[in-house]
């Protein structure tokens, strides 16, 4: 197995771990922290397949940084949306906010 | 040389697997949180084992030093619940679906990239950071100037979303 296939499975992993973390959680503080495991996943994605191959290293590297910063400009706004919902629902888990099928 | 970079490779892939466990199935957010911060300290030490310390470095200021203390403080702000936001089993149908919609896309990726290998080179070559900051004001000038752009409107997208008016309430 190359060295390229063990880095991608850590990364699947993590996805996968991101996605199950995602269906299961119940309050939106927890979600955000199974979104950033998921783009951690990419991160290491992108930065082993254009390390370890001839792809341009430079082009993966600053594509994980930009990952980086949209992750940190998502977090923000979610931090944002979150404390939004809870002043005004006075909780953020995702039942006491669910209106529409009432 | 060979050996250590195996025996590293294996310490960090357990590090990363036990803060996903404990940032995925704790009750409580803050402990999910350290999980959290314990995957992505992990994955730091695979930038390394990759050969880009650059990276390793951001990926400790950026997630460990700033998202990590963001996602704090909206565990703060949100008046965590007695026990645990997520105590309390959920029905065992969220468990089922759960799984089906994580087991579909992992079954799918992990056929591709098992069945298909790529040939990997043996020793990663290291990228100075005088190369990147060139690519940065070289090729991809518009990327990083957008990207600023994201981070003010995100930032004040932030602080107008919060903004309470004096003497409402």
């Amino acid at each position: 197995m190359s060295a390229l296939t063990l880095y991608q499975i850590v990364a699947l992993i993590l996805l996968c771990a991101g996605l199950f973390g995602l269906t299961q959680r119940r309050s939106l503080v927890g979600m955000l922290i199974c979104v950033e495991l998921m783009l951690n996943g990419a991160g290491l994605s992108i930065v082993a397949a254009a390390q370890l191959t001839d792809f341009s290293a430079i082009l993966g590297q600053l594509g994980t940084l930009f990952v980086m910063g949209l992750a940190a400009a998502e977090a923000t706004l979610v931090l944002a949306i979150v404390v939004v919902v809870a002043r005004r629902f006075g909780s953020a888990k995702t039942s006491d906010i669910t209106t529409l099928k009432e | 040389m060979e050996v250590l970079a195996k025996i590293a490779f294996s310490v960090y892939t357990l590090i990363i697997l036990g803060g996903c466990v404990v940032a995925v199935s704790s009750s409580s957010l803050v402990r999910a949180l350290v999980g959290l911060i314990t995957t992505l300290i992990g994955v730091a030490g695979m930038y390394l084992l990759l050969a880009t310390p650059f990276m390793a470095f951001m990926q400790l200021l950026i997630y460990v030093g700033a998202v990590s203390v963001l996602i704090f403080f909206a565990v703060m702000l949100t008046r965590a619940e007695q026990g645990g936001d997520e105590a309390g089993s959920a029905p065992m149908k969220t468990y089922v679906f759960g799984l089906a919609a994580t087991i579909a896309p992992a079954a799918i990726l992990g056929w591709l990239v098992l069945t298909r290998p790529v040939a990997s080179v043996a020793v990663p070559v290291e990228v100075t950071i005088k190369q990147l900051g060139g690519g940065l004001l070289g090729s991809y000038f518009l990327p990083f100037e957008l990207i600023s752009v994201i981070l003010m409107v995100a930032m004040s997208g932030a602080v107008l979303l919060t903004w309470e008016k004096r003497g409402k309430k």
